[in-house]
């Protein structure tokens, strides 16, 4: 009966669009702001640099969404991508050729990914359990691995790849839109994205419309921990090491991309572009700040005020007004 | 219809009660729509006022009101003889109005007896007297005549008792006014039987009650008025002694009672599926046969077995013995996947809890069990899915704005028709309903039995599970009784009465053809 109260909300996908606007329009409008505050932010080098900036959560954030979207949490993206410099690094230094190198860190992304499915499909823990455990564990078995060292990567081009640019736009920005594109027409397009907001939004209610939550379940970790996997290897690329200890808290940052782009951590609403921008977002007060002399430790008292900010106002949105 | 004027009169030689309560064209506008017009409507001390409508009529709205969770747009509300604000639900409660839910609004996490105390526990130097609770607790259980213990997590009861734990909570606070909107939708017959029993007593105590219900059975039982709210417009109160079904139903939906349960005979054609001797946990030993064109009604109390056989057979459960034959072949049926491939189709039980996503769009709703066919490899043909979402929501005459609307938004009857209507364009031969009406309206109801019809038409078959015995009985072709996990009886269309069916199901140590209970 108490339905029947709720007036007829917005029709979603208006919503979703408008959102998804005015996230631009805040980036741009920062990026305007910055422009004019700022000597130095709009020039090519310090625009490339940005983007390379926000790439790697950028792509992080699509994985991580995919999980979210269904429900659930992946917090061992971070760990993930440490581990990912780790494999590529040994691989590479190894003599594997890098495209096989590649492909086995992918493949591992997509072994722990699977893991988490299992835990959670086939022993019941919470999501959030099971990538915790991943999370710490990962770390460790990182360390055991490198004995606590960085591994050096010795291969100039693969670390040439992270560094350069195409058509002015450097090659991390490029990989954003190899994931985004692919991910968007999944999410949107096909009916396995549909699932996983079917599943976020009644798992029961799905299962019995012949829906195959599980396999919906494991898909979505898989995706996220191949995303994780992928930015792994950027990682080790730009920075030409591997080690275990990187990427410390970008499961965070990922998680909070997803969020200012709209996405519900109740599951069943979200988008690809949303975190994206997110990311984005992310990256360029963490860049402006730098730029403006703004004390390290502020950047992130005003990256939390801005999660606060964001999210409230989204949350009035959802509810009508 | 009555007209408004007498309502605000009532003969005094009907209810030798005062007048507690008074609307005096009380009134609610949303943006948009006119939720309530002007109601001019007066309750008596100590009596039981039910009121019906379909969904949306305004009945919720009209609650609201009342217990100071809305506040009105104009008018007047005049409690034992001043104008009251009612502006927020503590203002309610302060002058003595109260409210039971349909859906338990307690803390499942938290024991019977804090939940009946909850916001005034008591305390002493600031700790808890949680032991004096307790015992207090089960004294006011006990009072009540409800056999519950007042120590164990309320989540551990069931939806029914909860429900009996929120009217008993509702009624230990100075209670005038208690308003119970549908509160049997969950309950057993042996707990609706203690809670009207809680309901007549407290009416002894001059408490004054609203009673909600679509059940009319249970208004002709309880209520000594009853008012009929349709869009909005109060359309009439009567005298529960000068009035009947027939005439309420069509003041509720100006249709006639007949119209309402629409059957339409097949001849029936091959058998869609047969189960023999199909045992699984909560039933053995269940043999039914579905042909095309019939519908095979399941009637039996809650917990019979009902929804467990067919839940086995669409696999979402394991079968311990016994075979099921799909059109002449055995089949096994391991998980959902298979039955519907087989081409079953089930709508469950609950709505909220199994048959929709909620806070997803309508359109997605009707397209989730087909989306395969709509994808052509894997994409999703937007231009197909609009068209599908599109084309049944006006077959069914669902009442949305939009595609895109949240099911959320749409009321109890037409969230009802996503999780039937799902079904239709994925072109399943078997559809097992189960209680597909509950919490429904008349005028919602008839809609969904002339789609049992159109189904039947095109030669699907139906399994109708009800605990609403004038639907099985009106409606199935053959009806099976189940008790205790048993299939205990078997009739034709109309071949038994009503008493007949009702032993059978209740029997407790008597078998078949028992004495009454």
């Amino acid at each position: 009966m108490s339905t029947e109260a709720i007036a007829a909300e917005r029709p979603k996908r208006n919503y979703n669009a408008l959102f998804g606007l005015t996230l631009l329009a805040l980036l741009v409008l920062l990026w305007v702001i910055l422009s004019l505050a700022t000597t130095s932010f709009a020039s090519a080098n310090n625009i490339s640099n940005l983007l390379r900036q926000g790439s790697m959560i950028a792509i992080l954030a699509v994985g991580q969404t995919f999980v979210i979207i269904t429900g659930g949490i992946d917090l061992s993206v971070g760990a993930v991508v440490g581990f990912s410099t780790v494999i590529a690094a040994m691989l590479i230094n190894a003599g594997v050729p890098v495209f096989a190198a590649i492909l086995i860190t992918l493949l591992v992304g997509v072994a722990i990914g699977l893991f988490h499915g299992f835990g959670i499909v086939k022993m019941g823990l919470p999501p959030f359990i099971i990538t915790l455990a991943t999370l710490t564990s990962l770390r460790g078995i990182g360390l055991l691995m490198t004995n606590g060292n960085s591994i050096s990567i010795n291969n100039d081009a693969f670390q040439e790849f992270s560094r350069n640019s195409f058509v002015g736009i450097p090659n991390l920005f490029w990989m954003v839109i190899l994931v985004g594109i692919p991910a968007y027409i999944f999410l949107h397009h096909s009916r396995w994205g549909r699932y996983l907001f079917s599943v976020g939004s009644n798992a029961e209610a799905s299962r019995l419309s012949g829906v195959n939550v599980q396999r919906t379940i494991y898909m979505a970790y898989t995706l996220s921990g191949l995303c994780a996997a992928f930015v792994g290897v950027l990682l080790a690329s730009r920075i030409g090491i591997g080690n275990p200890t990187q990427a410390e808290g970008w499961e965070l940052q990922a998680i909070a991309s997803s969020v200012i782009g709209g996405t519900s951590l109740f599951g069943a609403v979200g988008s690809v572009h949303g975190p994206l921008l997110g990311a984005f977002i992310l990256a360029t007060i963490n860049n402006g700040a730098n730029l403006l002399n703004v004390n390290a430790f502020w950047q992130r008292i005003i990256t939390g005020l801005l999660i606060i900010v964001i999210v409230y106002f989204d949350g009035l949105r959802r509810r009508g007004k | 219809m009555t007209s408004t004027a007498q309502e605000l009169h009532p003969a005094p030689t009907l209810q030798p009660g005062r007048t507690i309560l008074e609307l005096n064209g009380l009134e609610k506008r949303y943006p948009g729509t006119h939720a309530l017009k002007p109601v001019h409507l007066a309750f008596k001390a100590g009596e039981i006022h039910a009121i019906v409508g379909e969904n949306g009529a305004g009945k919720s709205t009209l609650i609201k009101l009342l217990t100071g969770v809305m506040p009105r747009t104009s008018g007047e509300v005049i409690w034992e003889g001043q104008p009251v604000a009612l502006a927020t639900p503590h203002e309610a409660m302060a002058l003595g109005i109260n409210a039971v839910h349909q859906e338990v609004v307690l803390c499942r996490h938290l024991t019977v007896a804090a939940n009946m105390f909850l916001g005034e526990e008591e305390s002493r130097f600031g700790l808890l007297q949680q032991r004096a609770m307790v015992k207090d607790a089960q004294k006011i259980i006990n009072g009540l005549g409800f056999d519950l213990p007042a120590h164990v997590v309320l989540g551990d009861l069931t939806i029914g008792q909860q429900q009996l734990i929120a009217a008993a909570r509702a009624t230990v606070r100075g209670t005038k006014f208690l308003i119970f909107d549908e509160p049997t939708a969950y309950l057993t017959r042996k707990e609706a039987d203690q809670l009207f029993k809680l309901i007549r007593r407290l009416k002894g105590e001059g408490v004054t009650i609203i009673y909600i219900s679509h059940r009319m059975e249970e208004v002709f039982e309880l209520a000594d008025r009853v008012s009929v709210l349709r869009d909005g417009t109060l359309v009439g109160t009567r005298n529960i002694a000068e009035t009947n079904e027939p005439e309420l139903v069509k003041l509720m939906i100006n249709r006639s009672i007949e119209q309402i349960y629409h059957k339409e005979h097949f001849t029936p054609g091959a058998t869609i599926v047969e189960t023999k001797n199909l045992s699984g946990k909560g039933f053995e030993n269940v043999s039914v046969t579905v042909r095309a064109g019939e519908i095979v009604g399941l009637y039996g109390l809650i917990g019979a077995g009902r929804s467990e056989f067919v839940t086995t057979l669409y696999g979402r459960h394991k079968k311990s013995a016994g075979q099921i034959l799909w059109q002449g072949k055995e089949v096994q049926v391991n998980s959902e996947h298979d039955a519907i491939r087989l081409g079953m189709a089930l709508a469950p039980e609950s709505r909220r809890d199994q048959g929709l996503c909620l806070n997803l769009p309508v359109g997605m709703n009707l397209n989730l069990p087909i989306y395969k066919r709509i994808s052509s490899n894997m994409l999703i043909s937007g231009a197909k899915e609009k068209a599908e979402a599109d084309r049944q929501i006006a077959d069914l005459r669902i009442k949305t704005p939009t595609r895109n609307a949240l099911a959320s938004s749409l009321s109890g009857g037409n969230q009802q028709k996503i999780v039937i209507g799902k079904w239709l364009a994925h072109g399943a031969k078997l559809f097992i309903f189960d209680e597909p009406t509950v919490g429904v309206d008349v005028g919602t109801k008839a809609e969904i039995y002339r789609l049992f019809s159109a189904l039947l038409s095109k030669g699907a078959g139906i399994i109708l599970i009800s605990s609403y015995l004038p639907e099985v009985y009106e409606l199935a072709d053959t009806l099976h009784v189940f008790r205790r996990g048993k299939l205990v009886a078997t009739h034709g269309f109309r071949t038994a009465d009503h008493e007949e069916i009702l032993t059978q199901a209740l029997a407790e140590k008597q078998e078949k053809q028992g004495g009454q209970t």
